[in-house]
């Protein structure tokens, strides 16, 4: 303990206080009778008891004088008589035994205490207590008493009630800053009820002053107003997965993949003054909300705060960025002039594009997006310009952001193995209304190339192997004469409920998908019809082999019970019914381009019964090339492999289409 | 019940009687004996030596850390009566037999003398040494 600390002081003051105690009750006991000195003793009689941790309280009233010299007849509870609480320690309480009615003298030093909140007083320090005997008869009822144990009833004390130590005054002079809400709403998800507006003072409207006095570091208890212009998603940089796949090769319809994706939810917004930020906010752990939230949030006008910056890109090292930010401008409404009253404002038709744009971050643990989602649409918003094929065909630029609702026919995977499904660039090929109905002059199928940046939801993906689909494809990249889908394209399957119509149609298509003919300026990668007739078969790859009728495995296996029946390994049983696929390249001459020498796979699926099967099997021989040469093709759907011009040739493939 | 708002008071007469004259009554510890019985020596004890550390962060919320004698630092929660020492488990949780432990006495009357260390720490260190406390129970 420490040297004169208040320790050392309680010890000794302890130590003497034992020995007065214990020196008192040897008084008592040795004397038998109440001690003479009178002044200062209180004498109380109990009229209730219960616990409270380990110190008894007794709920008592104050006596004028002895109760010896009344006969218990009189002891009746006189109501002016003042309440007391009287608390014993378990020490005392267990020396005194006491029991409702009876009386209690105490000596002093005791200690009394008023309570703040007007309770009856308390006296503490009751060590030198003694309980008085009444007369004879209570001697017995002494007796009597002394056998049953009392049950005594023992108040458990809350943990939520604390000691405040300030007085009174001073709590009311707290600064209300103590209390304020220093919580703040998280991004929205799935429709949570309204949740409180942020405890912060000023809602500022530039974003650019924000930036310059708040810093790079953080911005404290300040909110930026801006519109959301467009929802996306990024992938994170931090990407290092290395996955394989092993060497299978994967067939072309597999494009989904259960890893979680590492992306992450963007927002493109634009103040009052017409300045963009990209603000990055949390990583998504399904891509599939993605939809939900360019629903629900463009448009809107939302609340910025605790944002962080992560850089200032200029146009020329942010190209993608850039193009987005061009296709939104000129701004729809006049826009706001800094420096200048709120009613001034500045026409925009000939202001030039912004040349610089602030990328910004959540701080950690402080997410502030408060987006007015019941509010209505802001004036600045500018809805993504949907257009249709043809006419995007016909955009003169290079770097154009296009909007575009197209039937999905055909895809292909890129087919390097060693790179995950999902990190694939994707070959879509798409027709609309505007391509199907014209005559000639135009294609009428679009190659979309959608690359691995261009972040896909589960949905998407599944929804493009699964079977002809109307996708919304937001903000793809035209150039180059080629529509390519990038970093900041959103595929949606839902119609966008904004956009500006311009020539659009976003019918349904009518009647069967039509593609351009096979011809002179059919080019690789391309898909395209061809009909001719059959000069020739590449004997060399014509093989057949069974698959299973259930999910399409072609390696089946022969059953080791019964050497006579097939077993698909991934279905886990036998396979009675397969279907038979075959594979042969044929050469065609084909009159729509009768220079080239026209190679075509052709795959064919037959259904066969055992018999057959096995027939085939043991002659090792599908069928006679003789029965097939002759034969006219036509229309065969083929996706184009190669063009080459020495020797001229061209090499399909005969493709389904969605 | 009766014992807590006693015990507000006596820690606020020792909170006044300091202020006025910085030193505390015989009278006042004996009865900080008399309601905290074992725990106030110890208590006042850890007072002497500056054993507790107000820790802030800058949302507001606060909580105690308390050196025990052991070397061990316990974690005390300023919104209820709470402390991560097994003697609260014991004697407070468990059996309710204290009002407190040595250790949030400690903290009571730290304040009430002006001895608390202060310390200022961002949010994410807070939670940590709250998510510490937890792992250690678990």
């Amino acid at each position: 303990l420490c040297r004169g600390g208040l320790a050392e002081r309680l010890c000794r003051l302890q130590n003497r206080e034992r020995s007065a105690i214990s020196f008192w009750r040897h008084q008592c006991i040795s004397d038998d009778k109440i001690p003479s000195d009178k002044s200062g003793v209180l004498i109380v009689k109990i009229l209730e008891i219960f616990e409270e941790c380990t110190i008894q309280v007794a709920v008592c009233q104050q006596l004028e004088q002895s109760p010896v010299t009344l006969s218990p007849e009189d002891a009746v509870i006189n109501a002016e008589e003042p309440i007391l609480k009287v608390l014993f320690t378990r020490e005392t309480a267990a020396y005194l035994k006491s029991r409702p009615q009876d009386v209690i003298h105490i000596y002093p030093p005791w200690q009394k205490l008023l309570l703040q909140n007007g309770d009856v007083p308390v006296i503490m320090n009751t060590y030198f207590s003694q309980k008085v005997l009444l007369s004879e008869h209570s001697e017995a009822r002494e007796k009597t008493y002394g056998l049953t144990k009392m049950l005594i009833r023992k108040n458990i004390i809350s943990l939520a009630q604390t000691f405040r130590l300030d007085d009174l005054d001073d709590r009311l002079h707290q600064e209300p800053s103590d209390n304020q809400v220093a919580g703040a709403p998280q991004i929205r998800n799935n429709g949570d009820s309204k949740q409180h507006p942020l405890a912060v003072s000023a809602v500022n409207d530039s974003l650019l002053e924000m930036v310059e006095s708040q810093g790079a570091v953080g911005w404290r208890d300040v909110q930026v107003r801006v519109v959301i212009q467009r929802v996306y998603c990024l992938p994170a940089r931090e990407r290092c997965r290395s996955h394989t796949q092993g060497n299978k090769p994967l067939c072309a319809t597999a494009v989904t993949n259960s890893d979680p994706p590492n992306v992450r939810l963007c927002l493109l917004v634009q103040d009052a003054y017409g300045m963009f930020s990209e603000v990055q906010l949390q990583s998504l752990s399904s891509t599939d909300d993605i939809e939900q939230y360019c629903r629900r949030w463009e448009g809107k006008s939302c609340c910025l705060a605790g944002m962080k910056i992560l850089q200032r890109t200029t146009r020329g090292r942010a190209l993608g960025l850039f193009s987005l930010i061009d296709s939104l401008w000129p701004p729809v409404v006049p826009l706001k002039v800094p420096g200048q009253s709120q009613d001034s404002e500045m026409m925009t038709t000939n202001l030039p594009p912004p040349s610089f744009c602030y990328i910004l971050t959540v701080q950690s643990g402080e997410i502030h997006v408060e987006v007015d989602e019941e509010e209505q649409i802001s004036n600045l918003y500018q809805p993504p310009a949907v257009h249709g094929l043809k006419e995007i065909l016909r955009i003169d630029g290079c770097n154009e952001r296009c909007s575009f609702w197209a039937q999905v026919l055909y895809l292909r995977l890129q087919t390097k193995h060693n790179v995950p499904i999902d990190q694939r660039d994707i070959l879509l090929f798409v027709t609309d209304s505007t391509l199907q109905n014209v005559v000639h002059g135009i294609p009428k199928v679009v190659a979309v190339s959608v690359t691995a940046s261009c972040v896909l939801s589960m949905e998407i993906r599944e929804a493009l192997s699964a079977g002809s689909r109307l996708v919304f494809f937001k903000d793809a990249l035209w150039g180059n004469g080629r529509i390519i889908c990038v970093e900041r394209t959103v595929l949606l399957l839902q119609k966008p409920l904004l956009c500006l119509a311009a020539g659009a149609d976003l019918s349904e298509l009518t009647g069967p998908v039509r593609l351009d003919e096979l011809d002179s300026t059919t080019q690789a990668n391309s898909v395209c019809a061809l009909r001719g007739t059959v000069v020739g078969v590449n004997e060399g790859t014509a093989f057949s082999w069974p698959t299973c009728d259930r999910c399409g495995n072609g390696k089946l296996e022969l059953c080791p019970q019964d050497r006579e029946l097939l077993y698909c390994n991934q279905c886990s049983e036998v396979v009675t019914t397969p279907v038979l696929k075959m594979q042969l390249e044929v050469f065609l001459s084909c009159p729509s381009r009768s220079q080239s020498t026209v190679k075509v796979k052709v795959w064919h699926e037959v259904s066969v019964a055992l018999f057959v099967l096995l027939t085939m099997l043991l002659f090792l021989q599908t069928y006679e090339v003789q029965s097939v040469l002759g034969k006219e093709v036509g229309l065969l759907n083929c996706y184009v492999h190669s063009v080459t011009s020495h020797p001229n040739c061209v090499a399909l493939e005969e493709i389904v289409l969605l | 019940s009766t014992l807590p708002a006693v015990a507000e008071e006596l820690l606020r007469e020792i909170k006044k009687a300091f202020q006025e004259s910085s030193h505390v009554p015989d009278d006042l510890l004996l009865g900080l004996k008399f309601i905290f019985g074992p725990s106030a020596v110890p208590a006042l004890d850890l007072v002497d030596q500056h054993c507790v550390t107000r820790v802030t962060a800058p949302s507001g919320r606060t909580l105690y850390q308390v050196l025990g004698s052991s070397g061990k630092l316990y974690t005390c929660y300023s919104s209820c009566h709470f402390c991560t020492c097994p003697a609260f488990g014991f004697s407070v949780l468990q059996k309710s037999e204290s009002l407190l432990c040595k250790h949030i006495l400690a903290v009571y009357l730290s304040q009430a003398m002006g001895a608390c260390q202060e310390l200022s720490v961002s949010e994410e260190q807070l939670t940590n040494i709250l998510l510490a406390e937890e792992e250690d129970e678990g």
